[in-house]
């Protein structure tokens, strides 16, 4: 199938799309079995825009529905940090195969450069983390490679760092350096993301093998064990045997582990001797390059993991290239990678099957190619479960939206601007005064949450379904969150972040239009007709001629929207 | 009893942290007329456990360091470059009620020397090499692998989980929120049985008992508790509508749930709370488990206001996964704990209630005896602390362990196999609390794998 199959008709006007997402299942189905999975590697993404829909009238049988904008900012949801009008336009435009496409072709600024050029790395800040935060908020509002920025945060959660878990020096330095490999990677090839973060200083500091030394007969010490390990349970493989579509295989009913304290003690082996390249602190730079080995410390003898072995004597990268590729040809690896990717873009529980279909990609983008991101995200994206309408009404589908990403939603949907261009947003990671998490932040190498965390004692447990972000979800932050929306939409943030809501101050005296427009920004048209109408209420029990009416209202229809669990959750 | 005024309450707190501040001996010094005072705002049934949990593996080796000269030298030999100097130890060398067999000797690392008072007071109880085990096991049965074992030893979050639930990561109930479920009906208000002023974990829900969290000031007030919301009377209203509205979809629901539980509680426990300030629970250091610690003892000490007869708390703190660093983090997270749970103590102790309260640490796991040059790898069993004014303290619980790798007591670099598990120690605290012999199976499954004259370990008389 070509490209311009998956493709959609030019954009219809954003008419009334209150019905909601509402594709036909046959016109979902031959799409999706156009557009699934084989599409990933289209030579194509350099081509303009423009090229994608060159068909003057279109074609009468073949042609897939127009995306209506509710389809479109749903989408967005899933695949970006929130909507924008000119977003669910550009969608609507190319169409979410195309969309896709283009997506990996955006530019980005590397967090690096910007904190350089912003004076982040000057010795004043060698001994905090300042302006990481500032670079990571600017990023995910602003850069219009959204796509790879959304997958970079959901990368960032399975190959976690904390930053403040970081002990060199520049953690702002390092934690750009470690969100660079992600995002430089997060639409490329998952065996090239292995490596870089496996040679990244701030991961060897975070996860404590930098300096690692291999076994010392007469004192008695063996090598540090944390990266062999976590690499193992959480970058790659997990701590049961999955069958290809996620699901456990099993042993006289019985899980079958993925590996031994053994395999875990001998690849520690592979991971001693990595050194940085330099002593030089007066400046970052040694943390932006990768780690080379110090073959003093390092061990030589043989090592054997996973049913794979190191000969005795290999040089440093050479027994590090083994132990990466036997990880990544790992049957484990495509399934629970796709499983934690789609759980972070589009819902908590997949079904076996659509784990399958992913993880198929993963295994093999269709040209033999394993581990390809882009294909992967992109099966994710089509797939009947991410696009069709079941989810929008089934019980279990979709996502609690993390915090961060919440507070993104709102500065993309309502024209965020830094009047300083620094974005100081600050660390987040308050739970009662601000969102109780922070991109970058985590308290440990296991996340803020765990992909297999139900909340114990509820309806979702009892129903044998996962909701990882009810993991940092309680009474204290659930209040917490509101609080700070409030203040943040009446106010901006700090001083300098302030949203452009004139687009809505327009339209306030109009109720109608007003939660209309939010409601497609901020949720796809997914709040019922009963939250719309007591929104409307709300607004309209503003008068128009009172002070400030016009903020007003536009404020209580985005608050009010915004702690609705039915914005909450992202179907 | 009279009841204290909310101002006598206050006054009472001011004398008495005055007095705590005085030197270490000031708690011991209450007289009895205010121990009495204090009693009467906390019900006289009253009983409260403290969870400390220390995220991420203590370090077990270095926490209780071996002290007798034959066991420190193979402490010593172990881990060289990470083991505490033993002239450094004296001053916290532990002096038990009994001596211990074989001449076996322990000292607090010296960081811990604050809580040296309770236990020579004998409200302090040692509990030796306690793990997670699904039954009793050798070391002959761990290597021919004829007993299950609790899945996925060594690795963080299901120890954890076990630790806390009886089960790997996934858990759906835990044994601090089962305790909850069979005491939580004589309770004014069910909510307030299992309180986390740390997050989320898994120890504090039950079957049918809930987790509330509170923050480190106490429950958080939805917009200062403003009665517009935007100038909107019927916009505030809303809010509180829209957060709370049940719904179909499960995760929805999930989260109106919370929110109407948060908003529901909000005045009741804030009420309670302005009767005591944080200012008069002046023992305190600064730090974030102090603050937990600090807003449980706020809490207990409103007890009665919230119609509460016994509550089950949890706190942490994590930054104990020292596979390196071991030597230069470790004495200070040892400190933080010590400092803080001194001051919570001797705060009950001010309030008269010491005997009533009962704090216990508990950990991932403990870690490796070898070092890994400068820190040490996942392990198992552990040392753990008990105290209180109902414990039976300055004794040591259970039997030390041979120290090496390889003994008959550890299963390789010095991971203890655990001679005491988590269920006993559970159970002894689950006792104390009011849990009878019968229902000991719905709190802790695997308990019916141990002998019953084995269940209560005695730390609590």
């Amino acid at each position: 199938m070509s490209e311009t199959q998956c493709d959609v008709a030019p954009p219809v006007p954003p008419a009334d799309d209150s019905d909601g997402a509402n594709w036909g299942v046959l016109a979902t189905a031959s799409l999706l079995a156009a557009c699934g999975g084989s599409g990933g590697s289209s030579s194509s993404s350099s081509a303009p825009p423009a090229t994608v829909a060159p068909t003057p009238t279109p074609a009468p049988t073949p042609a897939a529905p127009a995306i209506t904008a509710a389809q479109a900012s749903r989408f967005l949801q899933q695949a970006t940090f929130g909507a924008t009008t000119a977003e669910i336009a550009r969608v609507q435009t190319l169409g979410f195969n195309a969309w896709i496409t283009d997506q990996a072709s955006q530019p980005r600024t590397a967090h690096w450069d910007w904190l350089v050029a912003n004076n982040f790395a000057a010795t004043a800040t060698m001994n905090n983390s300042t302006g990481f935060d500032n670079s990571v908020w600017r990023q995910i509002i602003t850069e219009p490679g959204q796509l790879r920025q959304r997958v970079g945060m959901a990368l960032s959660e399975i190959m976690v760092i904390g930053v403040d878990g970081v002990n060199l020096s520049w953690r702002q330095m390092n934690g750009g350096a470690w969100l660079d490999v992600l995002l430089d990677n997060a639409l490329g090839n998952f065996r090239t993301l292995m490596e870089r973060v496996t040679y990244l200083p701030a991961m060897a500091s975070f996860l404590t093998y930098l300096g690692n030394r291999r076994a010392n007969a007469t004192t008695g010490s063996l090598p540090d064990e944390n990266y062999a390990r976590e690499l193992m349970q959480l970058f790659t493989l997990g701590l049961y045997r999955l069958n290809a579509d996620g699901t456990l295989q099993l042993a006289n009913g019985q899980p079958i582990e993925t590996y031994t304290q053994t395999d875990v003690s001998q690849l520690a082996r592979v991971f001693t001797g990595l050194v940085l390249d330099s002593t030089d602190n007066t400046n970052p730079d040694r943390y932006r390059r990768p780690l080379i080995f110090n073959n003093g410390i390092r061990e030589t003898g043989a090592s054997t993991f996973l049913g794979a072995t190191v000969p005795a004597g290999s040089d440093g990268p050479t027994a590090l290239r083994i132990a990466l590729d036997t990880i990544f040809g790992h049957p484990n690896l495509p399934p629970f990678i796709a499983r934690q990717l789609i759980q972070r873009l589009v819902t908590s529980n997949p079904s076996p099957a659509y784990v399958g279909r992913v993880a198929a990609v993963f295994s093999d983008n269709g040209q033999g190619v394993r581990g390809d991101l882009l294909a992967t995200v992109r099966a994710i994206l089509l797939d009947s479960e991410a696009r069709g309408d079941a989810t929008l009404t089934s019980t279990s589908g979709g996502k609690l939206r993390e915090p961060v990403i919440r507070l993104a939603n709102w500065a993309r949907a309502f024209g965020a601007t830094s009047a300083g261009g620094l974005w100081p947003i600050g660390d987040t990671s308050s739970t009662t005064t601000r969102l109780g998490q922070s991109y970058g932040r985590s308290g440990s190498v296991f996340n803020f949450f765990r992909p297999g965390y139900t909340p114990p004692n509820t309806a979702i447990a009892n129903a044998n379904l996962v909701a990882p972000e009810f993991q940092i979800t309680n009474d204290v932050t659930v209040v917490a969150y509101v609080n700070y929306m409030q203040a943040t939409i009446q106010n901006g943030i700090a001083s300098d972040v302030r949203a452009d809501y004139s687009p809505l101050t327009a339209i306030a005296n109009d109720s109608a239009a007003l939660v209309d427009q939010v409601n497609l920004l901020l949720t796809a048209n997914q709040l019922s007709a009963a939250t719309v109408a007591a929104i409307r209420a709300a607004v309209d029990s503003i008068a128009i001629t009172a002070t400030n009416a016009a903020q007003n209202r536009v404020y209580t229809a985005i608050l009010l929207t915004m702690a609705a669990p039915e914005y909450l959750v992202q179907r | 009893m009279t009841p204290l005024t909310d101002q006598s309450r206050r006054a009472f707190l001011k004398r008495s942290a005055a007095l705590g501040l005085a030197g270490s001996a000031g708690p011991f010094v209450m007289n009895l007329a205010a121990i009495g005072e204090a009693a009467a705002a906390t019900s006289a049934d009253y009983k409260a456990l403290v969870c400390v949990f220390l995220y991420g593996g203590n370090d077990y080796a270095n926490t209780l360091p071996p002290y007798d000269q034959a066991s420190y030298n193979l402490y010593q030999a172990a881990r060289a470059n990470l083991a505490h100097a033993r002239d450094g130890l004296a001053p916290t060398l532990l002096d038990p009620v009994s001596a211990l067999a074989g001449g076996r000797q322990y000292a607090l690392a010296p960081t811990l020397s604050p809580l040296m008072p309770l236990w020579s007071a004998g409200r302090m109880a040692v509990v030796l090499n306690v793990g997670t085990l699904i039954q009793p096991t050798t070391k002959a049965q761990y290597t021919a692998g004829s007993v299950r074992l609790p899945p996925k030893l060594f690795s963080h979050n299901d120890q954890q989980s076990f630790w806390q639930a009886s089960n790997a990561e996934g858990a759906t109930s835990g044994w601090g929120g089962r305790i909850g479920d069979l005491l939580q009906s004589g309770n004014g208000s069910a909510t307030l049985t299992c309180i986390n002023a740390s997050g989320n974990a898994v120890f504090m829900s039950g079957r049918s008992a809930i987790q509330y969290s509170v923050g480190s000031n106490g429950p958080i007030a939805l917009l200062n508790n403003g009665s517009t919301l935007f100038g909107s009377a019927t916009a505030a209203q809303t809010l509180r509508n829209l957060m709370t509205a049940p719904s179909a979809q499960l995760l929805a629901n999930e989260h109106a749930t919370v929110s109407k539980r948060a908003l529901d509680t909000y005045a009741q426990v804030n009420s309670a709370l302005g009767g005591a300030p944080a200012a008069n629970f002046s023992l305190f250091p600064t730090g974030n488990l102090a603050d937990q610690l600090k807003i449980v003892a706020r809490l207990i000490s409103v007890s009665q206001e919230l119609g509460a007869r016994r509550q089950v708390f949890f706190v942490s703190i994590g930054g104990w996964d020292l596979h390196d660093n071991l030597v230069a983090q470790h004495p200070g997270l040892l400190a933080t704990v010590a400092n803080a749970l001194k001051a919570f103590y001797d705060t009950t102790v001010s309030l008269g209630i010491a005997d009533r309260v009962t704090t216990f640490t508990a950990s991932d796991f403990g870690r490796t005896l070898t070092s890994n040059d400068d820190g040490s790898d996942h392990g198992w069993g552990s040392m753990h602390f008990v105290l209180g004014g109902a414990v039976q303290g300055r004794r040591f619980y259970g039997t030390p362990p041979a120290i090496g790798s390889n003994t008959p007591d550890d299963v390789g670099q010095g991971r203890l196999l655990p001679g005491i598990s988590v269920d006993q120690y559970a159970a002894t605290l689950a006792t104390w609390f009011g849990v009878t012999p019968s229902q000991m199976a719905t709190v802790l499954p695997n308990i019916g794998n141990y002998n019953p004259s084995s269940w209560n370990l005695g730390f609590l008389g």
